[in-house]
């Protein structure tokens, strides 16, 4: 087996795998160097001082993309549960899954873990295909969802090859659950906090069936309504294993921009030309 | 870069729903809604919910209890409610490094740590629907755990189990008031002081006489005793016990209050054991004190070490999952995953393939309960190949240990005498006459001392080691005596005695097998063994063996963990970083000199003594008691090495041994759920005859409070106070502060001692205090006129003393909040009631003085107190070093007595088989062929992330985990749903005892990850209560929700001590309840 090979096999799915080889040719993934990004100050401080500093640019001059690195990937959901819980997604709906695989034979045997979230596509398919205009580019690039537009008619999932949207059935966790005054506090107290999503910056309580996002198509957006007051998004603050990192590339000196400039990274399915903002370090 | 696609304008849905009038509906449909629902949807729809994440107003920081790693967390307040839960900045848990603690707390706002799947999804603890809002009492005429409910008032519910009486339409009930039969603190006193004389004689029938002069000196008094015949039962009071599950700092130190110095019974005890019991209990014995004056060693600590992941260069991680679970992983992973990318090796040896060993350089799939073995086979090459640390090894005390340079040392070199073969006690420096006792005068006093030939005084008899083939005396705590430096591998006379040094004794034990034969023992390759020693030695003290629940859970787990040690030990690695460390909290009792509150001592009416033997028998060794005829084994074991022996609790009761329980109080405690063969307890909980009456206190009706006669609501984690402690692998000193970040809506209050505060467990104590009159609680509680009435009475004072600091001139205090931190600190609190937060009340908690208040403001403000990161480490070493003798040889333990064979414990490592009968005996299980483990994934803690849906959204149910070709023997597919059993449950449920079985079933998962031979299960699925079940509360039927109960738990498989019938399996030694023995069945159902 190649080194590259090797490589990418501890860290990588199969089906990963598949998507990325022809990238990795003639790639020198053993020149990667182990020089650490943790030495000096947590590296979500300097992401967080490099996202402030973004801010102050316009709009349309940051460049933000995400680098997820599989080595330090540890299969722990908090990513996926902190997205859960910042844009109150209700049951069905997820924007950031980790997919977990076993390889190998006994005793030979090793997991691989791979966070998806939405790769937010320069070239979006998913954008190409809605008939209304509800998902497009923002003046930063990424992928949105303008719900009041949005019609439900889920083109833009199937177009997605990457699986990145989920569809808003309507349902919530815990706000249908028994009330009795006086005995337990009751799903319809309990659960207010269900009402609490940002998301866009917007207010949406979940108001019934027919009251948007209910009946949409839904993804990751970055957490644009974080990234506005100056918060990275939540997958990358909660990610314990620090394997998410997020800013802007086209700051020079940003961490981003240093992480995906290095040999060993690899984006999904490269040959379908969709250009995606997340890469991942292999 | 792509143009963005500009958006057609257009006739959007919400100008459709703005013109056609359809807000005005939804706005009636919101005055349906309760109250505060209601408030946060107009919140969000008048905009306000618009970046309130960012604002340090909206933002109290506070400590999660998801697990018990106790990150700091950050809440997000929106209206008062907690919206979102981040990583606290300012701790070292969730960020590494962590910032320096003055930074601005508004500079922080929009900054988070790293947080876990389940300390992000903390919202649906707090709010959760089937949290209980008000105090239930088992429905009288029907059955404990039957789920029949009345709601009553707290007075009434405090009056009935204060008053007792026929509470149940079952005959009367001895309330709290009738147990109490000691009420005068003196006398406890006393009496106390006339049981330790009986204790302490060791001549039967000197000791008889003792007791019958007890009963003469008391004899006015007897009808508060337990039993006359044994006064060393303790009073009427030890019949009211209280245990709990999950409790920390500042709870614990209300619960010692109430139960001892208020209430005066013995009994309190937590649930250690069912955690890693044994690990802290070999770091007990290992950190046994050498008290110099008795020459014996006193009582060590109950604490346990772990590897400085962040700077080893190699760490064998053994049992310990530290990405999933362990204490844990937001201030582990992060550790872990750096050592990964920059090239430091590490090897997981585990049964089970876990995320870290996913991860790791090797992975040994160890045969469960083989630990010992294969670290002896490690052991036995480090001594034969001279890759031990001689030099640091030979170093005999804390003068040669000091002149070294050493932050601690070993009693390797110390000799102990061998008797029949048997290494029993260190040798004393007296019995070969190197020391006489003297009496000289000092201050005035006849002091005895020992003196050597030379004159040189010694405080006490000492130990004795050979330099240079001559027998020296130790004075062992001096640094500034004489240095030792001793000889190793003794094998020889001394004097009269047979002799060996502990070095000797562990060479010999690791010498009982080859390392190719402990290999087998452990069910690995000896090229494994060979492979990984040969690595830990290439490291010098930048190498570690990383311990948790694997080794310890076991029959052997105490031993299994000592091995361990001692692998690490032979490096020398204790205290420096990259090698084995512990942590460092603040004093939160105030017994540093210059601390404003010692609270421990503060009383206000003299305090009970509580005195006698404990429920559990840990507390004093069973032949210094009147219940010692000399015959073994004892109707149930003694713990004289351990404590807080969970699995022990309800079987004692059941057994009424040593004596009967009236009153049992639980506090979150799962105790049928997580004990292994906790389906025996369900038996005891819910029959009142064997238990009167049975309190508890939980947020829910839970897996034990179903059987409760009452329950008191709690508040949640992020509703209450509490000091979450640190754990081993963290350098830094800190304490971190759980406090109030929310209030529930509509949450009840009550009045004690005319305050209105919080139904909560604080409320219990005080509100029974009140009506018992116990010292230590009320108007006068902790001084004359110093209140103890509100919860923070106690808490406010505690953290006053962690911010002052431990110097006396206050030189190590913080700093005091600024006008805009204590806005900040107002602000963020001004959604809670009165009844929890009161600025005054706070202030005068710490006695009004406006310069500590505005410390407490500032610690407040931070979620806690931590040190400066580089504040860690010292150069080569830890910044808080353990820094003392450390017993590679234990003779305490070797003085121990197993009272369930009558032999004395082993005070060396030594491989003993797991998975041994109380009495030692093996265990056929003939039929059974697989051996059960369990472990955890990050999503769920044990007992109470159940109830958390957007942690099933990631994990949605437990399974079975079995290795592809023991899964194709048995014609299992992955998916496959398949049934649990063993000798002990053959039909492989949990009986409830209310007509409901809950069966042990789940889907496999048929894996590569796995030993052959072995299955596991991941803990804290598979309830059967909270929430899960239906119950009915005034006549009203709350429909339960079966996600709470998917599959699968399977404890109630673990096997059942055979000679006592109810109850697991143990470590006698170390306490662990044990999870890794079990022979089970699986079938496919």
């Amino acid at each position: 087996m190649t080194n590259e090979a090797s490589l990418l096999d501890k860290y990588t799915s199969e089906v990963f795998a598949g998507m990325v080889a022809p990238v990795l040719e003639g790639m020198n993934i053993s020149a990667a160097p182990a020089d650490d990004p943790l030495v000096k100050e947590d590296v979500l401080f300097r992401m967080n001082t490099e996202l402030k500093r973004a801010l102050e640019k316009p709009a349309s001059e940051r460049r933000w993309v995400m680098v997820i690195d599989l080595r330090r990937c540890i299969g722990c959901h908090a990513c996926t549960v902190a997205c859960i819980a910042e844009n109150k997604l209700p049951p069905g709906v997820v924007y950031r899954p980790v997919m977990i695989e076993e390889v190998g034979m006994y005793p030979n045997v090793s997991m691989k873990f791979l966070p998806r979230p939405c790769m937010q596509c320069e070239n979006s398919p998913c954008t190409e295909v809605c008939p209304v205009i509800a998902t497009y580019h923002n003046e930063e690039g990424i992928v949105v969802v303008d719900y009041d537009q949005c019609i439900g008619c889920r083109a833009c999932m199937a177009a997605c090859p990457y699986g990145a949207r989920t569809f808003d059935f309507g349902q919530t966790y815990a706000e249908q659950l028994p009330v009795f005054e006086g005995a337990v506090v009751g799903g319809k107290t309990a659960a207010a906090y269900e009402h609490a999503s940002q998301e866009y910056g917007e207010a949406r309580p979940r108001n019934g069936k027919h009251e948007s996002p209910v009946g949409n198509a839904r993804k990751c957006h970055f957490c644009l309504h974080r990234i506005k007051d100056g918060m990275l998004p939540a997958c990358t603050t909660t990610c314990i294993g620090r394997a998410t990192y997020f800013g802007d590339a086209n700051d020079s000196t940003s961490l981003v921009t240093e992480l995906i400039n290095k040999p060993n990274v690899i984006r999904l399915k490269e040959e379908l030309g969709t250009e995606p903002r997340v890469y991942y370090i292999v | 870069m792509t143009e963005p696609t500009s958006k057609k304008q257009s006739f959007s849905r919400r100008d459709f729903l703005k013109l056609s009038g359809v807000t005005g509906a939804a706005a009636a449909f919101l005055g349906n809604m309760p109250k505060a629902n209601k408030a946060i949807r107009n919140a969000m729809a008048a905009g306000e919910g618009n970046s309130f994440e960012a604002k340090p107003e909206n933002q109290i920081y506070t400590v999660c209890l998801q697990c018990n790693t106790g990150c700091g967390i950050k809440v997000k307040l929106l209206e008062g409610m907690a919206a979102k839960i981040e990583g606290n900045p300012y701790s070292p848990w969730t960020l590494w490094p962590h910032p320096a603690y003055d930074t601005p707390v508004k500079d922080m706002a929009t900054v988070e740590g790293g947080l876990c799947p389940k300390g992000q999804a903390g919202l649906q603890t707090a709010y959760d629907p089937y949290r209980i809002t008000s105090v239930l009492k088992r429905k009288p005429g029907t059955k404990r755990g039957a789920g029949q409910w009345e709601t009553i008032s707290f007075e009434q519910a405090i009056d009935e189990v204060v008053n007792g009486g026929d509470l149940f339409g079952e005959g009367n009930v001895d309330g709290m008031k009738a147990v109490r039969a000691l009420a005068d603190a003196e006398l406890s006193k006393e009496m106390k002081a006339a049981v330790q004389k009986i204790w302490d004689e060791k001549d039967a029938e000197k000791k008889k006489e003792l007791v019958k002069e007890f009963q003469t000196e008391f004899k006015a008094h007897l009808d508060v005793l337990i039993d006359p015949e044994h006064p060393d039962f303790g009073p009427k009071n030890n019949q009211f016990m209280f245990v709990w599950g999950r409790m920390k700092g500042g709870r614990e130190d209300i619960v010692d209050r109430f139960v001892k110095g208020g209430y005066g019974s013995i009994n309190m005890n937590g649930h250690t054991t069912v955690c890693q019991g044994s690990l802290y209990f070999t770091g007990k014995a290992m950190s046994a004190k050498w008290n110099a004056e008795k020459a014996s060693f006193d009582g060590g600590d109950k604490f346990y070490w772990q590897a400085d992941t962040a700077n080893s260069e190699f760490v064998i991680y053994v049992g310990s999952n530290l990405l999933d679970a362990n204490y844990g992983p937001p201030q582990r992973a992060p550790k872990a995953t750096d050592a990964i990318v920059n090239g430091r090796k590490f090897a997981v040896v585990d049964p089970r393939l876990s995320k870290i060993a996913a991860k790791a350089w090797k992975w040994i799939p160890i045969k469960p309960g083989g630990d010992a073995a294969m670290a002896l086979g490690m052991i036995r090459w480090m001594l034969e190949n001279e890759k031990y640390n001689k030099a640091y090894l030979a170093i005999a005390n804390q003068a040669a240990a000091t002149a070294a340079g050493e932050p601690n040392y070993a009693n390797g070199s110390w000799l102990v005498k061998i008797k029949d073969g048997v290494p029993g006690k260190h040798l004393r420096a007296s019995e070969l006459g190197l020391l006489t006792p003297q009496t000289v005068q000092k201050d005035g006093k006849d002091v005895k001392i020992f003196v050597d030939a030379a004159g040189v005084e010694y405080p006490g008899d000492t130990p004795v080691a050979l330099v240079a083939g001559i027998p020296t005396p130790i004075n062992v705590l001096n640094a500034e005596a004489a240095a030792v430096i001793g000889d190793m591998f003794i094998n020889q006379k001394v004097g009269e005695f047979d002799v060996k040094d502990g070095m000797q004794i562990l060479l010999e034990s690791a010498q009982e097998h080859t390392i190719a034969e402990w290999a087998e023992i452990a069910g690995i390759s000896e090229n494994d063994i060979l492979v990984l020693v040969n690595e830990f030695t290439s490291h010098g003290r930048k190498a570690a063996v990383d311990i948790h629940r694997g080794p310890s859970q076991h029959t052997n787990g105490f031993y299994a963990n000592n091995a361990w040690y001692i692998v690490n030990l032979l490096i020398g690695n204790f205290d420096y970083a990259g090698g084995t460390i512990k942590l460092s909290t603040y004093d939160r009792k105030g017994t540093k000199k210059g601390q404003p509150f010692p609270v421990l001592t503060m009383f206000g009416e003299e305090e009970m003594t509580a005195f006698g033997v404990d429920m559990i028998r840990t507390g004093v060794a069973y032949e210094k008691t009147t219940l010692f005829d000399g015959t073994y084994p004892t109707k149930r074991p003694w713990f004289p090495l351990a404590s807080d022996v969970y699995q022990e609790d309800i079987p004692s009761i059941g057994d009424a041994y040593p004596y009967p329980i009236k009153i049992l109080m639980t506090y979150m405690a799962a105790i049928p759920y997580s004990l292994p063969g906790g389906h025996t307890t369900i038996e005891i909980l819910a029959d009142p005859k064997k238990l009167p009456l049975f309190i508890a206190s939980d947020i829910m009706v839970g897996e034990t409070s179903m059987y409760a006669d009452y329950i008191f609501p709690d508040l949640s984690y992020l509703e209450r106070w509490e000091f979450h402690g640190s754990h081993p692998s963290v350098p830094w000193k800190v304490e971190n502060f759980r406090n109030p970040a929310i209030s529930i809506p509509g949450w009840p209050t009550v009045k004690v001692f005319g305050e209105e505060i919080a139904m909560s467990f604080e409320s219990v104590f005080i509100a029974v205090a009140e009506k018992l009159e116990l010292p230590g609680f009320g108007p006068n509680g902790f001084a004359e006129g110093v209140p103890y009435i509100r919860p923070e009475d106690l808490y406010l004072k505690q953290v006053a003393d962690i911010a002052f600091g431990e110097k006396e001139d206050g030189s190590d205090s913080v700093p005091e909040a600024d006008d805009e931190e204590l806005r900040i600190f107002l602000e963020a609190r001004r959604n809670l009631p009165p009844s929890v937060f009161d600025a005054d009340k706070w202030k005068a908690a710490v006695g009004g003085d406006e310069s500590l208040w505005r410390k407490v403001v500032y610690a407040l403000n931070r979620g806690g107190r931590y040190e400066a990161f580089e504040k860690g480490y010292k150069g080569s070493k830890v910044g808080h070093p353990y820094g003392r003798l450390i017993n590679l040889y234990q003779e305490k333990t070797a003085t121990s007595i197993n009272t369930m064979t009558g032999k004395p414990y082993a005070g060396y490592t030594k491989y003993i088989p797991a998975g041994l009968s109380s009495t030692g005996e093996e265990i056929k299980d003939t039929g059974y062929d697989f051996n059960l483990i369990t472990f955890k994934t990050i999503t769920m803690a044990k007992a109470r992330t159940i109830t958390n849906y957007w942690l099933l959204a990631a994990v949605p149910e437990g399974y079975l985990l079995i290795n592809a070709s023991d899964a194709s023997k048995l014609g299992i597919k992955d998916g496959d749903m398949v049934r649990i059993s063993s000798a002990s449950n053959t039909a492989g449920e949990y009986d409830l005892k209310n007509g409901h079985k809950v069966p042990m079933v789940g889907k496999a998962k048929v894996s590569q990850g796995i030993r052959p031979g072995v299955v596991a299960f991941p803990l804290g699925f598979g309830h059967w209560a909270n929430g899960s079940l239906d119950m009915e509360i005034d006549g009203q039927i709350i429909k339960g929700d079966s996600r709470r109960a998917v599959p699968m738990h399977a404890n109630g498989a673990m096997r059942v001590d055979p000679v006592l019938g109810n109850v697991t399996l143990s470590d006698l030694a170390g306490g662990s309840a044990v999870f890794y023995d079990s022979k089970v069945k699986v079938e496919k159902v």
